[in-house]
């Protein structure tokens, strides 16, 4: 059976402390509560969660969702936030837990990744070479997601196409994007349209696509 | 508190609902009529006038058709088939029955969710996740399968498809082998409505998902239709019987490109993982993890324990039919095969055991295919025959096995009796039932005026027995269409 493998990349630098981190870690819980209830997710879906700020960590390195455990989530008072050497992580962890198909053996569905972000990254230049670097990869999907009314979707705009733009900060918008983001991962068993290609359910109200 | 809104349907009936979404589905948001036992759904994107017709239908002429005819009542378990039509605020919406609630799970982990029928036929799901109680025995499958099979039959016959039969669109409860069909609202009706969704993966047929990249008007494109209901109806048995879907197996058609991959497999290059000949789909059981076995090796479990009426039609669905539509097993002939194939079944001795029910596999040393024991003792066999005209008696290739307790029915008397909707209250009613009573086998007689022991030469009155030795010959009913079973032992 195939393994989805899902990577969620979140910005904890200074700015995301106190009321938004507590909301980002809600909206994940309430996530891996609902996709623990989904029988599609139960049978395939694998979680990864990578933290950025002047530090890059793998939380939770790729783990069956049935026996994950969200782990804490910690901010530092301010400083950087260091987006491409998160991408640059990532890449490194997929190469590493991702199964490639082999002529003998089917390997994983190409991974989903969400990226969650408030800031600008601060290593300009090894962002913009990982970005092409993800681009050159495949993906199922690579959603980028802007939080917060300040928040610059021009830098994630070069990794997707699919930039998503949350207003408010509180928990309520999160776990509703968080509901969305367990509906995309759940959306390969849905019954698939008659006339167009396979595409993600609409994203909640809150969302704003950046086209 | 949300207010309640008013509106009147297309049949100028009032529809009340609380003004409140409760649940959204991909096109869909839902909200409770007061009291919840029916639903409002309303598409969120504007409906065209075509499908605004298709609806009008379906709660009209459709529904009338299988519904408010001789026996209408049946259907009302196995569909949750909308009942109105209502417009509100430019949208378009229809009034469906609620689920009943044996399709939630009660407690558990799972409490409140519904019960969407991938949680049994995954390996993994029942291996990890489910209780013995949730899962219900293996004769329980067949009879929530007989249903699935019934109701996509009665779909069929009254000239409509369902177009995208699935995991999500029929709710089970196997404990109680419940189905019931969801989502009728995007039924397809032949060269009149056609299909909005070409289905869902696992259960898209071959010729659908191969041509899914022509234009909908190509004429070599495949849409949904019957032809295609049977496939998802054929993937739907197997998978509720064994665990695993018939198309998933090791073969890797593009190593490049996992999608694509994935559209040849279920697609052009579709094959089953049993074909006798072709092996090179075969699954390879140390590529599966601990969760998914045994039942995802077909070598531990392969389909042939489904007994042979299904071994049949499960030939004809992914050998002969795969990629040659004409030859799929209608979902009659699905049904019929169940029903005959529940006759053939045996409790199985381990109380321990995980189905607790097999299909006797015609052989000297029956033993259970789950958990290995081995039926002791003696087995008789009943093989039914039939009269063609008077004194002559025809094999049927119809058993029935027997077991302590068991019952006889008059569609085991009487060839013209069927076990399906169809069938009066006063045939449902056992005739007789089967003992294991001082050693011996017998078969007691509860309502057959001219049951007769041929053997013997004479009558078993209502309230007598006969005993099941090796060869006897008992004649059933002497009316037309009568059977005469010849009793068959097996010792082990």
């Amino acid at each position: 059976m195939r393994r989805l493998p899902v990577y969620i990349l979140i910005d904890t630098s200074g700015s995301m402390k106190g009321e938004p981190i507590e909301s980002v870690r809600e909206g994940l819980e309430a996530m891996v509560s609902s996709l623990k209830q989904d029988p599609f997710a139960l049978e395939t879906a694998w979680i990864s969660i990578i933290t950025f700020d002047r530090e890059v960590k793998c939380l939770l390195p790729l783990t069956a969702l049935d026996s994950m455990q969200l782990p804490a989530i910690t901010t530092p008072d301010s400083g950087p936030t260091h987006t491409g050497q998160a991408l640059q992580m990532l890449c490194g962890q997929m190469d590493k837990e991702v199964q490639l198909s082999t002529p003998e053996r089917k390997g994983d569905w190409m991974p989903l990744l969400f990226i969650l972000t408030d800031g600008k990254p601060s290593d300009i230049q090894l962002y913009n070479k990982m970005c092409s670097e993800v681009r050159s990869r495949r993906f199922a999907g690579v959603i980028a997601c802007a939080a917060g009314m300040k928040a610059d979707t021009e830098p994630l705009k070069q990794l997707t196409d699919r930039v998503y733009k949350l207003d408010t900060l509180d928990s309520s918008t999160f776990r509703k994007f968080f509901t969305w983001v367990s509906n995309v991962v759940g959306e390969g068993n849905r019954s698939v349209g008659a006339a167009d290609d396979l595409e993600l359910p609409s994203p909640p109200s809150e969302v704003n696509v950046i086209v | 508190m949300a207010d309640i809104i008013k509106v009147k349907a297309t049949d100028g009936s009032e529809v009340q609902f609380i003004n409140e979404v409760f649940s959204s589905g991909g096109m869909k948001d839902a909200y409770w009529c007061p009291g919840k036992k029916e639903v409002v759904l309303f598409f969120r994107d504007k409906v065209d006038a075509r499908t605004k017709d298709r609806l009008n239908n379906i709660v009209g002429l459709y529904r009338d058709r299988i519904f408010n005819q001789p026996g209408g009542q049946y259907w009302s378990k196995l569909f949750c088939w909308p009942t109105k039509m209502v417009e509100w605020n430019g949208k378009t919406g229809i009034v469906v029955p609620a689920y009943d609630g044996t399709f939630f799970f009660a407690d558990g982990n799972f409490k409140g969710k519904e019960k969407n029928g991938k949680w049994f036929a995954s390996p993994k799901l029942r291996n990890k996740f489910l209780r013995p109680q949730d899962k219900g025995t293996w004769l329980n499958h067949f009879h929530m399968l007989i249903k699935i099979a019934r109701a996509v039959k009665r779909l069929h016959a009254a000239g409509l498809a369902h177009s995208d039969l699935s995991y999500n669109n029929v709710l089970v409860d196997p404990p109680t082998g419940s189905a019931c069909v969801i989502d009728c609202d995007g039924l397809v009706v032949p060269g009149k409505y056609p299909p909005d969704v070409v289905g869902t993966p696992d259960f898209i047929a071959p010729e659908v998902l191969s041509t899914r990249t022509l234009p909908v008007d190509d004429p070599n494109r495949k849409l949904p239709c019957r032809a295609t209901d049977r496939h998802a109806l054929a993937v739907m048995i197997y998978m509720y019987l064994l665990y695993r879907h018939p198309l998933r197996g090791s073969k890797v058609y593009d190593v490049n490109d996992e999608q694509r991959d994935e559209v040849l497999a279920m697609g052009e290059k579709a094959l089953f993982i049993e074909h006798p000949t072709d092996r090179s789909n075969r699954v390879k059981p140390e590529q599966l993890s601990p969760a998914e076995l045994p039942q995802g090796d077909p070598a531990k479990l392969p389909y042939t324990i489904c007994g042979p009426y299904l071994k049949a039609l499960f030939d004809r669905a992914f050998i002969e039919g795969l990629h040659d539509p004409d030859k799929r097993p209608s979902a009659n002939e699905w049904e019929e095969a169940l029903v005959k194939t529940t006759d053939l079944m045996q409790p199985c001795s381990n109380p321990n055991c995980r189905e607790h029910w097999f299909v006797f596999d015609n052989t000297t040393k029956p033993r259970c295919p789950f958990c290995g024991t081995e039926y002791k003792g003696v087995l008789p066999v009943l093989n039914l025959y039939y009269s063609p005209s008077h004194g002559k008696f025809l094999s049927e290739n119809y058993r029935l096995m027997v077991y302590d307790k068991q019952t006889l029915y008059m569609w085991h008397v009487n060839r013209f009796v069927v076990p399906n909707e169809k069938i009066s209250d006063e045939d449902k009613k056992p005739v007789g039932d089967f003992h294991f009573h001082n050693g011996q086998w017998i078969l007691i007689n509860r309502r057959l005026p001219d049951m007769w022991d041929k053997t013997d030469n004479k009558q078993i009155p209502v309230g007598g027995y006969v005993p099941l030795t090796e060869g006897r010959k008992i004649l059933l009913s002497a009316k037309d269409g009568g059977r005469l079973i010849v009793v068959q032992l097996v010792k082990n």
